[in-house]
C-alpha cells in the first residue's frame, strides 16, 4: 500500500483560485480550433462526474491488474445511488470472493470474508490503491467530485489527443486530491477521452484512458477504462463494464454495513 | 634532557609569583576538564549510536534483495531462505542472523482502521543478545500469536487479549486477512516495532503474505566488530547470495555513520578551544616571568651559563605549568565521570520532565539518558595538546633570551 501515491494530504491550492482569472487573459484564442467555439468547461466536467452515475445503478465490471511480472483479472458487481452510496463485490476469483467495499458519504469500509471483519478505511488511505490496482480507493466511490472541488479554466483545442482540454488545479479547502488535472474531451459526443493526473511536484503520475464507447443499458458510455501508472514500468489496470443498468430502485438497506456482513 | 635540578628550579621559579601561576593552572585546567568533559558525553552518545544501529535494527550487515529497500514490495524476497540462513550461518564469525518480514497493513480491533506493519521473526533468531528480544521471546510466536509495540498499543487503545484484524496485499497483490491476538506489549529499541508494529512468527507472516521459505531481510550480527570487514567478504563471495545485497551498517544508516565522524570533528573544536586556553594561560605567564627576571638571565649568562641552557629551563617552567594544569583538570573531569557512569545523565529530568523519554531517530529508539566514559587516549589527547602549546609559547621567550645582551641588561 506504500507505493508512491501522491497527492492525499491536505494541500494548499499551488494556485489560488484569484490567480486564474487574469490567467485566461493569456490563453490562445480558443476560436482557432477547428470544431468550433469551445464548450463549456463546468459543463463537461459535470458530465464527467455523472458519466457512470445514476439515481440507482447496478454495474459488471472486470478488472485487470497488470504488473511486470503478473497479471490478475476479478471481476466485480457494483451497486451504486447518486454521489452518496456505492456498493462493490468481489465475486471472482474464488481467493477474493465475497471482499466487499461499501461507500456512504464520506466513509468507507472494506469487508474481508476471510475474517468475517468490517473495517473502515481510514481517511488518510483514500488515496491508496484499492484491492492492489492503479485505481484509488476514492477513485471507485468517487468521492471527489470534478465539478465541486476543483477550479478549471476555459477549454481550449488541443491535438493530441484531438479534442477540447480542460485543465484543472483542486480548491485549497479539498483534501487529498492531485496538484493539477488535464481532461481532453472528444469534439462529437463530449466524452472524456484522456484525464492526466499530476502530483503536487507536477510529475505525472498516471494517464487514464476511456474507449470503447458503446451503448450500454441505454447509456452511450466509454465501456473501457484504463489507467496508466506512469511512474512504474509495466503498470496498470483495466476496468472494463460488462452490463449496466440505470436508474434502477435500490433499497437504502443494501448500503449498510448489516448488508455488507450478511453477504456470503 | 631536564635534569631534576632543572625541574626543581622551575618549580620554585613557578613558585615565585603564586597568583599568575594559579591564574595560568586554572586556565589550563578549565580547559582540560571542558575537553574530558566533552568527550565523556560524547562518548556516551556515540556509544548509544552504535549500540542502536548494531542492535537489533540494522545489525552488523543485512542482506536483501535487490531495490527492496527503496520499493518495500512484497514480492522482492530473499528466496530459499533456508538454505541462505544455512550458509550465512557457516561462515566464520557470524554470531547471528535473523530473518525478517514486513508487510505494511490496515489494522483494526473494532471496525476503526489504523495505519501498521506486520513483522515476521524467528523466536530463535531474534533471542540473541542484540536480537528483538535478547534473553527470550515475552511470549511464544505462532499460531496467530502477536506482541505489539508499545507506542502504538498506547496510541490506538490496544491491550493484551485483543484481537486484531490486520489488512494487507500479499505477494500477488491480492488482498490479504487475518486475526491475531495480542499476547504481549513491549517497548522496544526498535521504532518500528515500537511505533508501528505487530510481530507474529515468521511462519505466520509468510502465510499471511501467500509467501514461501522467503523473508525481507536478513540482519547479520558478528561476533565481535574488528571481524566485520572479512564476514562481510565471505558472506558476498556465498554463492547462495548472489544477486542479493550485501551490506554493512554504515551503507544502510550513512546518517549514523556521518553522526558518529561529526563528534569527532566536534570534539576537536573543543580540543582547540583547551589549546587556546592553555596557550593564553603559558604564554602569559612565561612572557611575564621571562621579562621580569631579565636582569637574572643577563646575570647567568655572564657567569658562563648557554642561552641554550635558560631556554631548556623556561621550557620546562612551561611544560611542568601545562602539564600541572592539565593533571588539575582531569582529576575534576574524572570525578564527574566517576560519578555519573553508572547512572548516566538524565536530559529529561534535567529539562524538568519527570519521566525519562525515548526519541525516535533514523528508526531506532534514543533514550535520554547518557552514559559518559572517558579512555586514556581522550586524557593523553589533551595533555599532548597542552605540551605541544607549552612549547610553543615559549618561543618567543626563548627568542628574546637568545639575543640578550648580558652587558646592556646589567647596566640598565
Amino acid at each position: 500500500m506504500e507505493r508512491r501515491r501522491v497527492g492525499w494530504l491536505t494541500l494548499m491550492a499551488l494556485c489560488a483560485p484569484a490567480m486564474l482569472a487574469p490567467a485566461t487573459v493569456f490563453c490562445e484564442d480558443p476560436a482557432a480550433s477547428p470544431a468550433g467555439p469551445p464548450p463549456d468547461a463546468s459543463e463537461l466536467l459535470e458530465s464527467f462526474d455523472d458519466l457512470y452515475r445514476s439515481t440507482g445503478t447496478i454495474a459488471e465490471f472486470e478488472i485487470t491488474i497488470e504488473k511486470p511480472n503478473k497479471t490478475r483479472t476479478m471481476e466485480a458487481k457494483s451497486w451504486s445511488q447518486g454521489e452518496e452510496k456505492a456498493l462493490i463485490v468481489i465475486e471472482s476469483p474464488q481467493r477474493d470472493a465475497g471482499t466487499a467495499t461499501l461507500k456512504v458519504g464520506n466513509n468507507l469500509w472494506n469487508y474481508l470474508p476471510k475474517i468475517s471483519r468490517t473495517i473502515r478505511v481510514p481517511p488518510a488511505m483514500m488515496m491508496s490503491s484499492w484491492m492492489g490496482s492503479d485505481l484509488t480507493n476514492d477513485d471507485l466511490v468517487k468521492e471527489s467530485s470534478y465539478e465541486d472541488d476543483y477550479d478549471a479554466e476555459d477549454a481550449v483545442w488541443s491535438d493530441d489527443p484531438p479534442g477540447w482540454l480542460v485543465a484543472l488545479r483542486p480548491k485549497p479547502d479539498v483534501p487529498g486530491l492531485w496538484g493539477r488535472l488535464e481532461v481532453v474531451f472528444e469534439p462529437e459526443r463530449l466524452l472524456p477521452v484522456v484525464a492526466r493526473y499530476y502530483d503536487r511536484k507536477d510529475r505525472l503520475a498516471r494517464t487514464m484512458i476511456l474507449d470503447e464507447v458503446e451503448s450500454v443499458g441505454g447509456r452511450v458510455i466509454p465501456t473501457r477504462m484504463t489507467v496508466i501508472d506512469e511512474q512504474e514500468e509495466g503498470e496498470r489496470t483495466v476496468l472494463l463494464y460488462n452490463d449496466v443498468e440505470w436508474n434502477v430502485d435500490l433499497d437504502d438497506s443494501r448500503f449498510s454495513l448489516a448488508s455488507l456482513e450478511r453477504r456470503r | 634532557m631536564a635534569s631534576v635540578s632543572t625541574i626543581r628550579i622551575a618549580w620554585r621559579n613557578l613558585g615565585r609569583n603564586p597568583k599568575r601561576t594559579a591564574f595560568a593552572l586554572t586556565a589550563i585546567g578549565i580547559g582540560q576538564f571542558a575537553f574530558l568533559f566533552t568527550a565523556a558525553l560524547l562518548n556516551g552518545y556515540a556509544d548509544q549510536f552504535l549500540d542502536a544501529v548494531t542492535g537489533p535494527l540494522v545489525g552488523h550487515i543485512q542482506i536483501h534483495a535487490p531495490e527492496w529497500r527503496e520499493e518495500r514490495s512484497v514480492e522482492l524476497t530473499v528466496r530459499d531462505l533456508e538454505g541462505v540462513l544455512e550458509a550465512v550461518r557457516s561462515v566464520d564469525g557470524v554470531a547471528n542472523a535473523a530473518p525478517r518480514v514486513y508487510a505494511p497493513a490496515l489494522v483494526a480491533r473494532g471496525s476503526e482502521g489504523f495505519m501498521g506493519v506486520l513483522v515476521g521473526v524467528s523466536e530463535s533468531a531474534e533471542t540473541y543478545r542484540a536480537g528483538l528480544f535478547p534473553g527470550g521471546a515475552p511470549t511464544p510466536l505462532g499460531d496467530h500469536r502477536s506482541v505489539v509495540g508499545r507506542s502504538y498499543a498506547t496510541r490506538y487503545g490496544v491491550s493484551t487479549g485483543d484481537t486484531l484484524a490486520l489488512v494487507g496485499q500479499d505477494v500477488d497483490g491480492a488482498i490479504a486477512s487475518g486475526l491475531f491476538s495480542i499476547d504481549e506489549i513491549v517497548a522496544s529499541k526498535v521504532d518500528v516495532v515500537n511505533n508501528q508494529g505487530v510481530v507474529v512468527s515468521l511462519d505466520d507472516a509468510q502465510e499471511f503474505l501467500y509467501l514461501g521459505d522467503e523473508a525481507h531481510e536478513i540482519v547479520v550480527h558478528v561476533a565481535n566488530s574488528g571481524m566485520l570487514e572479512s564476514v562481510l567478504s565471505r558472506l558476498r563471495d556465498l554463492p547462495e547470495l548472489e544477486g542479493y545485497e550485501v551490506m554493512p551498517w554504515w551503507e544502510i544508516s550513512p546518517i549514523m555513520a556521518s553522526f558518529v565522524e561529526l563528534m569527532d570533528h566536534y570534539l576537536g573544536i573543543f580540543l582547540f578551544i583547551v589549546i587556546i586556553a592553555a596557550a593564553a594561560g603559558i604564554a602569559n605567564t612565561m612572557l611575564m616571568s621571562t621579562f621580569e627576571r631579565r636582569h637574572q638571565f643577563g646575570m647567568l649568562l655572564a657567569l658562563g651559563a648557554t642561552p641554550g641552557r635558560l631556554v631548556r629551563m623556561i621550557m620546562v617552567e612551561a611544560v611542568v605549568l601545562g602539564q600541572l594544569g592539565v593533571a588539575l583538570g582531569t582529576a575534576v573531569g574524572l570525578a564527574f565521570v566517576g560519578l555519573t557512569a553508572r547512572s548516566g545523565i538524565d536530559y529529561a529530568s534535567l529539562a524538568g520532565s519527570a519521566e525519562q523519554y525515548e526519541i525516535a531517530f533514523q528508526g531506532m529508539q534514543l533514550s535520554s539518558i547518557v552514559f559518559p566514559s572517558i579512555t586514556v587516549g581522550d586524557v593523553l589527547t589533551g595533555a599532548l595538546a597542552v605540551f605541544g602549546v607549552s612549547l610553543l609559547a615559549v618561543i618567543w621567550p626563548s627568542l628574546h633570551i637568545a639575543h640578550l645582551e648580558p652587558m646592556e641588561v646589567l647596566r640598565s
